[in-house]
């Protein structure tokens, strides 16, 4: 905000007076300077730290990677982490898309209630709604008192499985994705649909030609970010999962606080990183990272 | 324009200058005023844990000293580490388990005690180590729903790997070490003879019971909810988590016979600049009528005999250092764990997970 707002005037104020010495082209160097020192100090230096650390503690060697790749656990996690964090984003997209499209179509109260909805879903607590999946699927719960109250006798297994897992995490994270998709939707002029409508358009096909097409920034937008969060979670799958969902962060989180093997929990750092890379660069090659910003 | 535009951005620097000095002197102020009152720092596990330790332990201690106590919440082995190397200290005392105390000791991360402050002459053997003293215990035990088991529940690890004479789901804690020598005394290992561990045949006997484990639990509170919910029907669990909830009426059984029993340290990080404070600390919670008063709360297992004296037998019987339950329990050999527990920690997450 500050930078935008001191831009018109830095510029006023350098070809006012000349004689200061800074030739005209640095201007957006130095307004550059405090965000791009904040980036290397809180961010790019740590990360050569951790890279670092990874090659050098406790001896200088490559040996934890070579463990990564020869103890079959971390290909493993690093594998289920991946693949759960795609099944949520698609989830994820699958379910907030109609939901935001309904909030940025709708103008009555029906999309103020579902925006009330969705924020006090972002703003509550993991922890807190992680534990309200465990009552509400637990053996004293309402799905179990519904299902038997039919007379199907006993429900299946809900709780402690894949499906409970990816269901928590699911709910965790449709906020963001609904939140993304919104702030693009709402900017869409409806007009344009109005405009293809006329031209001859069924609903389906302008919907398909004009509508999917513009909202296309708010789903890279939101699975980005989804996508990425969820590669950071474990305490949802393990409140609600099954040991074999275990995630990457687990195994990373037990090597600093457990084993104090920072330079081993560096090096299964920089593999996730490593491989978020190369994932978004696949990503980018084929949906283009810069519609993130509309 | 130019000109006012100019000066407003000199004085905007100014002006955030100025604050960021007045924001930041309460916190200078007050550091240096702790300073000339003694604080002392501890590192503590916040909740129920704390509030027991307020009563038993801080509040005594200041009335006693005059050092302040201030709790940084929640215990944290990795900050240990980080303070150690990064030579700035948030906190000046905390505690730790057998093992990570065995691990700490290991990496040179901790202060020798200063025996001129605590003498370990006046304690009782193994109260004070080389690098601590020892702190209260606790019990993972096996824990049986009466409910689910009305003529009678599992007396033992054999029988909570028996699914056949007793059906039900189970949970165990999700604590490698712990799970190994639970396997073994259910294959009819000697609680003496679990040290040095045969590792092949604890997981092969883990094996045999991994279908029947509906939750491997890592919180204190998440092993609450599963029994109290109904979720299994045993479990192994923390004595004083369900001690808390058969007080409140649960119908559970502790079964003591083969539980662990885990102690741990109070220790001071190197290079702790108020190492003096804390060894007082560590020598006034090593006194038998503050562990009383703490176990009096919270029924873990006082180090000091002598406590026992300020202790109901009802309540001592509920302690895993009670001399009825340290009978049939066991404790982890930490000298043996401590190197080996990369790759044993390792092995069992790559069993678990496939």
């Amino acid at each position: 905000m500050a930078g935008v707002v001191a831009a018109p005037a830095g510029q006023a104020g350098l070809a006012a007076a000349p004689a200061r010495g800074l030739p005209a082209d640095s201007t957006p160097w130095l307004l550059l300077a405090p965000a791009t020192l904040a980036l290397v100090i809180l961010f790019l230096l740590p990360i050569g730290y951790v890279l670092l650390l990874s090659v050098t503690d406790p001896a200088v060697s490559i040996a934890h990677y070579r463990r990564i790749f020869s103890v079959p656990l971390y290909t493993r996690v690093l594998f289920n982490t991946f693949t759960t964090a795609l099944t949520v984003t698609g989830v994820c997209l699958l379910l907030g898309y109609p939901v935001a499209y309904v909030m940025a179509r709708r103008s009555d109260w029906v999309s103020t209630a579902l925006l009330i909805c969705v924020a006090v879903c972002f703003w509550t607590g993991f922890i807190v709604r992680t534990y309200a999946w465990l009552v509400i699927l637990g053996n004293k719960g309402p799905v179990v008192a519904v299902y038997q109250a039919f007379g199907f006798g006993a429900p299946p297994r809900l709780l402690f499985t894949t499906f409970s897992s990816i269901l928590g995490m699911v709910h965790i994270l449709l906020p963001y994705m609904v939140l993304a998709l919104y702030s693009v939707m709402k900017k869409i002029d409806p007009n344009l649909l109005r405009a293809s409508a006329s031209l001859g358009a069924r609903p389906a096909a302008s919907f398909r030609a004009v509508y999917l097409p513009l909202t296309l920034p708010g789903v890279v937008n939101g699975s980005i970010l989804v996508f990425t969060i969820c590669l950071g979670f474990f305490i949802t799958p393990i409140l609600l999962g099954t040991p074999k969902d275990m995630m990457i962060s687990q195994l990373i989180n037990q090597q600093i606080e457990e084993l104090l093997a920072w330079g081993f929990a560096s090096a299964v750092a920089v593999v996730l990183l490593v491989a978020t890379s190369i994932v978004l660069a696949v990503y980018n090659r084929f949906a283009g990272l810069d519609r993130l910003w509309g | 324009m130019t000109q006012f535009k100019r000066l407003s951005r000199r004085q905007l620097i100014r002006a955030t200058g100025a604050s960021a000095a007045f924001v930041a002197a309460p916190q200078i102020l007050r550091q240096t005023a702790e300073a000339q009152e003694q604080t002392l720092f501890v590192n503590t596990w916040g909740g129920s844990w704390t509030a027991a330790e307020e009563t038993a332990y801080f509040k005594p201690f200041t009335e006693k000293t005059g050092i302040k106590v201030r709790t940084v919440a929640p215990v944290s082995f990795a900050k240990l580490k980080a303070q150690v190397q990064s030579k700035v200290y948030e906190w000046d005392v905390s505690n730790a388990g057998v093992v990570e105390y065995s691990q700490a000791v290991v990496e040179g991360l901790l202060e020798p005690v200063d025996k001129s402050i605590v003498d370990p002459a006046k304690f009782p053997p193994g109260n004070v180590v080389d690098y601590g003293v020892a702190g209260v215990s606790l019990g993972t035990c096996l824990v049986y729903r009466k409910d689910k088991f009305p003529n009678g529940g599992p007396q033992s690890w054999a029988d909570f790997w028996d699914v056949k004479k007793f059906p039900g789901n189970r949970s165990l804690y999700n604590r490698s070490f712990t799970n190994l020598a639970f396997a073994l005394l259910a294959d009819g290992v000697p609680a003496d003879k679990l040290y040095p561990m045969d590792l092949d045949r604890a997981f092969k006997k883990l094996d045999q019971i991994k279908p029947h484990i509906k939750v491997w639990w890592t919180q204190g509170n998440q092993s609450q909810q599963l029994i109290q919910d109904g979720e299994v029907d045993m479990i192994a669990m923390w004595n004083a988590r369900a001690q808390e909830m058969i007080d409140r009426g649960s119908p559970f059984q502790i079964v003591w016979n083969g539980a662990e029993n885990y102690g741990g340290y109070w220790y001071v990080p190197k290079g702790a600049p108020r190492a003096k404070l804390a060894f007082q600390f560590l020598e006034f919670v090593s006194q038998p009528k503050p562990q009383a008063d703490f176990v009096n709360i919270l029924p873990y297992g006082p180090p000091h005999p002598k406590a026992f004296d300020f202790i109901s037998k009802e309540t001592a019987s509920k302690m895993p250092t009670a001399p009825d339950n340290l009978r049939v329990s066991h404790v982890p050999d930490a000298n043996w764990l401590a190197p080996r527990l990369p790759e044993i920690r390792e092995r069992f997450s790559q069993w678990l997970a496939s």
